[in-house]
């Protein structure tokens, strides 16, 4: 049997003397899209970051493939909060999505034409080959978030850790993403996607984890997403539990 | 006019009067050019990753190695305080990097405590060795505000040779330097040392510093480095075309700097340097036809004329 594509084993985080993160032990064997829900503050983008080597864990291991991430980081594509950089940055769209060959590329070789024509091909997928030549921040929050997509898929990568790219994003945006997300996972990719909406959760991932700093319950989105687990992980958010109520409705009618 | 500088008149008769500048002034504001473009190519880097400030307290603290340098030697030799004042510098970097790692000083506190606690160090020396009749010591304040007229042809050469080695390590490695800028965590996230290349960079602009010291001196040569980044993004939406844009700018302030103070022999060049790039940025910040404030007006007023 091949090694799991990602697995947490006995991951604690602290920042300072806060832990963030508690024993968290979690194994996904298969390509699928798997949702990390929890509430604000669960630790779900620290799990992502530290899975990334981004912030320093004060115990535990994890692996890709089977082994630690630096013998395979070239197979993990990355998709940070959009909030993290500045968008008023001097970069075109296109420039952006050029950053996801560099790490191929290695130190100081540019990227030529093979390079720019995969950034076309990326941002094509997304929809947005229009507006190549733009400075960043022209665009809106959706076309933003479709362009750190297309920088990922430009990292032509095995697992794929994105961190919220459904927030604060339009209507439009959200189907174009979910639609590519679900492509690369139909293609045999791992996606795992940080996402804090119950609503769409049932729809739209196959597997799931809810962490509310430790692990509450993970497995088939289906048998995960009970009122009982959900409750376990909202503990005390009461202007939640009406979003869960719906959360619950929903997934019950569809099939 | 140029009473003060009588050899010239005979070598250059046959040039027009505006000319009739010492061919040791020439070479010296191509030097001063050097450090102008390079600091603009460096300070745009800098600038875009936020580390500006660092090269602040690295100028400030310059000036401590300057005289401690002069002291330990006993020469004024421009290679021999710049090297000092390059040791300096780093030093002052190693101390605001532990403060930050080893305490929980907040960043711009703890670049404010260094700068300032450095800058005093030195300011103490300069004036004890000043005040005590040391020979030659006179001169260490020159590197206070800047000043060009005394530099030599062999000063300027190196000058000119710091500026281009710096420019050159920041073409060859601009890619990695405009991913780390824009963004680290996808930097990091995808194998990227990015504390190494932190580093390089702050690295960097202590060396551009360091040589913008006879230009602009030690409390104001971190305009050369801020300033002319700035105003080029007024003009362009390219990491490249900011950086070609920082460094002409940068080099019109220096030579505009130079230009004056070998006019005005007893004039400091800081100042001058400093309100020649302060000029192009007004002209930056109001004009620049996308970002620029009139633009802008202009356009928000046709906007509502269209609308009405």
């Amino acid at each position: 049997m091949s090694a799991p594509l990602l697995e947490f084993h006995d991951v604690t985080v602290a920042y300072g003397r806060r832990p963030v993160l508690w024993n968290i032990d979690l194994t996904i064997d298969h390509a699928c899209l798997f949702g990390i829900i929890g509430p604000n503050g669960a630790g779900k983008s620290t799990l992502l970051k530290a899975a990334l080597g981004l912030v320093p864990t004060t115990g535990g291991t994890v692996t890709f493939f089977g082994r630690p991430l630096a013998d395979g980081r070239r197979r993990v594509g990355y998709v940070p909060q959009r909030e993290t950089v500045d968008w008023d940055f001097p970069v075109t769209v296109g420039d952006v999505v050029l950053m996801g060959t560099y790490a191929r590329l290695g130190w100081f070789r540019r990227p030529g034409r093979g390079e720019r024509r995969l950034a076309r091909e990326c941002l094509a997928r997304v929809g947005l080959e229009d507006v190549a030549d733009r400075q960043i921040g022209r665009l809106s929050g959706g076309q933003q978030q479709r362009v750190f997509l297309a920088r990922a898929l430009a990292q032509e990568a095995d697992v794929y850790l994105l961190d919220e790219p459904l927030a604060g994003v339009d209507a439009r945006s959200q189907e174009t993403i979910f639609e590519v997300l679900a492509a690369l996972r139909d293609s045999g990719r791992l996606v795992v996607v940080v996402h804090h909406d119950l609503r769409t959760a049932a729809a739209w991932f196959d597997r799931v984890a809810l962490i509310d700093r430790r692990l509450v319950a993970t497995g088939p989105t289906a048998t995960v997403l009970t009122p009982e687990n959900l409750e376990r992980t909202y503990a005390g958010q009461i202007e939640l539990l009406d979003e869960l109520g719906r959360a619950v409705a929903a997934r019950r009618r569809t099939p | 006019m140029m009473s003060g500088i009588p050899d010239v008149v005979c070598c250059v008769a046959t040039a027009p009067a505006w000319l009739a500048v010492p061919p040791n002034t020439v070479v010296v504001a191509a030097g001063v050019a050097a450090v102008g473009v390079a600091a603009g190519v460096i300070g745009s880097l800098a600038v875009l990753r936020k580390r500006a400030l660092a090269g602040d307290a690295a100028a400030h603290a310059a000036l401590a190695g300057v005289a401690l340098a002069f002291l330990a030697t006993g020469r004024r030799d421009l290679p021999v305080l710049l090297g000092g004042g390059l040791l300096a510098a780093l030093a002052a970097l190693g101390v605001l990097v532990l403060l930050r790692r080893y305490t929980r000083t907040r960043d711009d506190a703890a670049t404010a405590i260094v700068l300032s606690v450095s800058f005093g160090c030195g300011i103490a020396l300069v004036a004890g060795l000043t005040s005590r009749g040391v020979p030659d010591a006179a001169g260490l304040e020159h590197f206070l505000l800047g000043h060009t007229a005394a530099l030599t042809v062999a000063d300027a050469a190196l000058l000119a040779t710091v500026s281009a080695a710096a420019v050159v390590v920041a073409v060859v490695g601009l890619k990695e330097a405009t991913l780390v800028a824009f963004d680290p965590g996808f930097a990091a996230a995808s194998g990227w040392p990015v504390a190494a290349i932190d580093y390089c960079l702050v690295g960097l602009v202590a060396a551009m510093v360091i040589v913008g010291l006879p230009a602009a001196g030690a409390v104001l040569v971190t305009a050369l480095v801020v300033i002319p980044p700035v105003a080029a993004r007024q003009w362009t939406d390219r990491v490249p075309t900011m950086l070609l844009l920082a460094g002409l700018i940068g080099l019109a302030a220096a030579v505009f700097g130079v230009a004056a103070s070998a006019l005005v022999p007893r004039l400091a060049t800081g100042p001058l340097v400093v309100l020649a790039a302060a000029t192009l940025l007004a002209v930056s910040l109001l004009a620049a036809p996308e970002r620029g404030l009139l633009p802008r007006a202009w356009r928000r007023r046709s906007a509502r004329r269209g609308a009405a």
